[in-house]
């Protein structure tokens, strides 16, 4: 240990007789990995698995079910009718099933109270198990039937009632009484992958949860994507909505097993094998069952600027890191003599490589601490260039542990060339020059 | 001085001047690419979008109250509220609108001639709901045919005729006169000259309104005006007021120039093009730092060379352009490599953003950026080393 | 061909100055061999550095070919250096990643010659210190009486007229420094002034003048018989 500080010391000599390139290298090291790490946050983030247990067993069916015939475009409808999810619930294959859409709202206790603007997610009971959703008070509806009941999350129950405990309370959901049924937890499931149509999956959690047939009576639209392929009125939800091709539903089953899944496929197929034989629906099948694991990039729905910056950011680090490992190198030719020195004084090999690992020990403490530095400032600025990601941009313990990883590699690698070379060369050499 | 002894203190340092030349290569590759997006965000932001972007507010908002979205209590508050925006002085024209122009996506659909769907049929046409001075707002021309006068309920029985912008007449029937002609939203009333709708339409100019009171608010809805220039400001800053007076069961979303919004539309360009313009900034920076240092660190290994040569006849200013020629021969190579590793980036970013190809004077701007950047960071430890004693430095150990 | 009166210099530093050429009279004529000598630390290297006007001076005048070379600029020095000038440095002084030719060719570069006459000088020069045949060859790959004689080519490739050479032997054996020595002869026979710091008593006495300095005072400057009358 004695020794161990020696080589400190050793080292912040060598720091100290040539502190500009020093401060130069740490400075280059220090912009590289920021910059490299604010990219990294959002890039990880934005691509992560919520649900890393689950997402390749939930599935998103798709269906042309459309009263069309397409002739040049023949793409699946990204969002079903109500109709399309009535059809597919007629089967037990799923482990557990559930339609959503979100659409906007008031909320208050009373009319003399000002409207809480919030924003609803219209859904069944299985949406809670489905995304493991933690429950504080109260209990999830008992099935998917019409009822005046919302489920809160936390933050909109302390924001309503400056409490939490709020089960049974009334409440005026656009001027129509509803009670609560139920509290969530905290939940934050990003990105929010059940709803990745038009890169919704970037928002924030809804405010309240609401039972897709009560949406549908109180004629809620939704306000990220409906489509309408006939005449139906969008005004007229509760009854032309739940029979014309007025599609705005996303729905998300649990296919545990293969066999579950190729079962649910086939059960796909027939439908749409029946519909078209019963002159429903005239356009081409076309089914999709897509993964959760695979949904952003079936909708396109990639985040390209972070993807393009990505690429940017990782030249640049390596244009640090070269700069870097030059300064150092530099740096080191003109300590050579003394390193020369050293070892013609009898230090040996190990020794010397004991001296260079106090140097990066060194460095990576301080690249580590500027690389945080510019990195925290780096997402503050990419928050407010790019706000679509903003709520991307926290560091977890491993993205941390990484970087940390990340940057001593890099101090190691900066330090690495020059010391060996300074130390491996001819002695004679060096001692001539 | 020669070329060729240049070189030859190049490649005898072969790691370093690797180093160097990768570094270099790669700033340029990533200056041009930035330049690239810089330029085209420009010219997006600055495409016509046949609006007086800077005159015209919008005001985004919904009813708070369930009753207040249905009709009749709707179109009474639309206009009380018309009334009111029209009322502030420095107001040229008033309009509602289901939703504002300059937007990425929003309310639209397809449209057709009738009976040759077939062959005119265009997806994704927005189609506007206004009251009847919307036009005047947008500061419209009427190309064909009249405006509808008077506001139509989209419950009546028939539909309220249309108006459509003239790209969009033009990809419906060619030359031919549009008036009067059947789309499969209504009969064509008239031909107005184009303004920007929606950025995710078939074509941005495509438009297509009615007037007459949106079918629902449930998204919300629009109140544009036009103000005298010299009002704007004033104005702007009396609209909330103005609104809440006459309903104060209201959220209002934004108030905002169309200029603001045009701007909203583009941030993630103008993100990311602020984003590359920083880092190439900063990997400027960095060749500096390295430029500089290879400089000083190269004299400082130099001094005793310098001294010689300064002592064979060499004058201060001689010495001081070598230094200068060695870097600019290092960056020009590294700039034809810049080039190339160019090329190889827009390729690669091409893939997942939309950048244009490179081409022509920008290798060239920017490899005059970045030898002007290496040089000033050359000057200073040049100057440093050729300040070196003959005297001293010739002197043996 | 060099005059220099009352010829002062003072190296100042934080502590303490250094009179190091006090009042310096020196007259030295066209084609002579002056030797100089004095214990170390007395001026001869600062006087042969000032001659060849890689220092300046404090006080007095130096006249070169009855020029005044005060107040002459940076560039307006580097060109009667590089034109009249020829150094011989007692650590050689080459340049190491450079061959025997580039080298030698340095100084030939500055003046501007055409590459075909500096090719001709560089092979006379060579051929005249006996190094031709390794004129590829880097400086680390020769002895040191090797290195010197290519220092030596390099000062006369440019036909310089004065020859200012700080202690050229000091670093060889005897055997080495007697070939040197006879080259310098030999080139001072050919016209060439030469002025040389030793600590040798008998290459001073070979020169045709010995110059003798103490504490930064010039004193008496004997004259010899010339080695050839001295030899007869
Ligand atoms: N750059 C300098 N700064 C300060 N003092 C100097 C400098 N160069 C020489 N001196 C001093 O000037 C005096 C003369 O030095 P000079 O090198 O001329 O001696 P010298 O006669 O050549 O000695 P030697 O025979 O040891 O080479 C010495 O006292 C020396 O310390
Ligand atoms: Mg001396």
């Amino acid at each position: 240990m004695e020794q161990f500080i020696y080589y400190l010391k050793v080292s912040f000599k060598g720091i100290k007789r040539a502190p500009l390139p020093y401060a130069l290298t740490i400075f280059i090291l220090s912009v590289g990995l920021g910059v490299f790490f604010a990219n990294a946050t959002f890039y990880y983030q934005l691509n992560r698995d919520p649900l890393p247990h689950k997402s390749d067993k939930l599935f998103f069916p798709m269906l042309n079910l459309v009263p069309y015939e397409c002739s040049t475009d023949c793409k699946t409808p990204s969002v079903l009718s109500y109709n399309n999810v009535e059809k597919l619930s007629q089967t037990d294959i799923p482990t557990q099933a559930a339609a959503m859409y979100s659409a906007d709202g008031y909320l208050r206790q009373s009319t003399e109270q000002a409207p809480l603007p919030v924003s609803i997610r219209i859904t069944q009971r299985d949406f809670f198990s489905l995304f493991d959703v933690p429950v504080l008070h109260g209990s999830i509806w008992p099935d998917n039937s019409a009822r005046h009941e919302v489920i809160l999350t936390k933050s909109s129950a302390e924001k309503l009632f400056g409490r939490t405990n709020v089960i049974g309370e009334k409440l005026l959901l656009d001027d129509r009484n509803v009670t609560v049924a139920a509290v969530l937890d905290t939940w934050q499931m990003l990105p929010r992958l059940y709803d990745a149509n038009n890169q919704n999956h970037l928002s924030d959690t809804d405010d309240i949860y609401l039972p897709l047939e009560t949406g549908y009576d109180m004629n809620y639209l939704s306000n990220t994507q409906s489509q309408t392929f006939d005449d139906t009125d969008y005004r007229q939800l509760s009854t032309q909505g739940r029979t014309g091709a007025l599609h705005q539903l996303q729905y998300w089953v649990q296919l545990d097993t293969p066999a579950q899944q190729q079962r649910y496929w086939q059960f796909m197929a027939n439908l749409v094998q029946d519909e078209k034989a019963a002159g429903r629906h005239p356009s081409a099948p076309n089914n999709q069952l897509v993964a959760m694991r695979n949904i952003v990039s079936y909708f396109g729905g990639e985040s390209s600027d972070i993807k393009a910056f990505a690429l940017v950011t990782l030249l640049f680090l390596l244009v640090c890191l070269f700069n870097a490992s030059h300064l150092s190198l530099n740096r080191y030719l003109s300590n050579q003599y003394e390193f020369s020195l050293r070892r013609a004084l009898g230090a040996s090999r190990s020794q010397l490589q004991l001296q260079m690992l106090a140097d990066v020990l060194l460095m990576a403490i301080f690249t580590i601490i500027g690389a945080l530095i510019t990195g925290f400032a780096g997402i503050k600025l990419m928050n407010q260039l790019l706000p679509a990601n903003s709520l991307f941009s926290n560091w977890d313990l491993p993205l941390l542990l990484s970087l940390l990883v990340i940057a001593f590699v890099c101090s190691y690698l900066v330090t690495l060339y020059p010391s060996l070379r300074a130390s491996f060369g001819t002695l004679n050499q060096q001692l001539k020059e | 001085m020669s070329f060729y002894m240049l070189c030859k203190v190049l490649f005898s340092r072969k790691v370093v001047t690797g180093l160097l030349l990768l570094q270099l290569a790669m700033t340029l590759a990533l200056l041009l690419n930035s330049i690239l997006l810089a330029q085209q965000t420009h010219q997006q932001l600055s495409q016509p979008t046949g609006l007086d972007l800077d005159n015209i507010l919008l005001v985004q908002l919904k009813p708070t109250t369930a009753s207040l979205r249905v009709y009749p209590a709707l179109e009474d508050l639309l206009n009380r509220q018309l009334d009111a925006v029209q009322a502030i002085p420095g107001v040229i024209a008033a309009a509602y609108s289901n939703q504002s122009p300059i937007a990425q996506g929003g309310n639209n659909g397809n449209i057709f001639v009738v009976e040759q769907q077939e062959r005119t049929n265009v997806p994704s046409v927005p189609m506007y709901f206004v009251s009847k001075d919307f036009f005047k707002v947008l500061g419209s021309q009427v190309l064909q045919g009249e405006l509808p006068q008077h506001s139509v309920s989209l419950d009546a029985p028939g539909t309220p005729d249309v108006v459509l912008t003239q790209s969009l007449a033009q990809k419906l029937f060619g030359s031919a006169s549009a008036p009067g002609q059947q789309v499969s939203r209504g009969r064509v009333a008239a031909v107005i000259s184009d303004f920007y709708g929606q950025r995710s339409g078939s074509h941005v100019m495509y438009n297509n309104m009615q007037v007459a009171p949106p079918y629902g608010v449930d998204w919300g809805y629009s109140i544009l005006l036009r103000s005298q220039p010299q009002h704007t400001t004033a104005v702007r800053q009396q609209l909330d007021s103005a609104l809440r007076n006459v309903e104060p069961n209201i959220e209002i979303y934004n108030i905002r120039t169309l200029a603001e919004q045009h701007q909203r539309l583009y941030r993630n360009e103008y993100g990311l093009a602020t984003l590359l313009a920083l880092l190439s900034g900063l990997m400027l920076l960095v060749t500096m730092v390295s430029s500089y240092s290879s400089t000083h660190f190269h004299a400082l290994k130099r001094q005793q060379e310098i001294g010689i040569k300064r002592a064979l006849g060499a004058s201060k200013k001689i010495i001081f352009i070598e230094l200068l020629t060695e870097n600019w021969l290092c960056t020009a190579l590294g700039s034809v490599l810049g080039v190339f590793l160019a090329l190889l980036l827009n390729h690669a970013l091409a893939q997942v953003i939309s950048i244009p190809a490179l081409s022509g004077y920008l290798p060239l701007v920017a490899i005059t950026v970045l030898l002007l950047c290496v040089t000033v960071a050359t000057w200073y430890p040049a100057t440093i080393a050729t300040r070196v004693s003959p005297a001293t430095a010739t002197k043996a150990l | 061909m060099i005059t220099l009166t009352n010829l002062s210099k003072i190296f100042r530093t934080e502590l303490i100055e250094t009179h190091a050429l006090r009042e310096v009279n020196l007259q030295v004529e066209e084609g002579e061999f002056a030797a100089l000598t004095g214990p170390s630390g007395s001026g001869k290297s600062t006087l042969l550095n000032i001659l060849g006007t890689l220092e300046s001076f404090d006080s007095g005048d130096y006249l070169l070919d009855g020029k005044s070379i005060n107040g002459l600029s940076d560039s307006a020095l580097s060109k009667l250096r590089n034109e009249k000038i020829g150094f011989i440095f007692q650590g050689f002084n080459l340049i190491k990643d450079y061959s025997i030719f580039d080298n030698i060719e340095l100084p030939l570069r500055y003046r501007g010659l055409k590459p075909a006459e500096r090719k001709q000088r560089i092979e006379h020069a060579l051929e005249l210190v006996g190094l031709h045949a390794r004129r590829h060859y880097f400086p680390s790959q020769l002895s040191g009486g090797q290195q010197q004689r290519v220092a030596i080519a390099r000062a006369i490739a440019g036909k310089p007229r004065i020859l200012l050479a700080d202690e050229p032997t000091g670093n060889l054996d005897s055997l080495m420094a007697r070939q040197v020595m006879e080259l310098l002869e030999q080139i001072n026979q050919q016209g060439c002034t030469i002025l040389m710091v030793t600590h040798d008593p008998d290459q001073a006495r070979r020169a045709g003048r010995n110059i003798q300095i103490i504490d930064g005072q010039l004193h008496d400057s004997t004259l010899y018989e010339p080695l050839s009358a001295q030899s007869a």
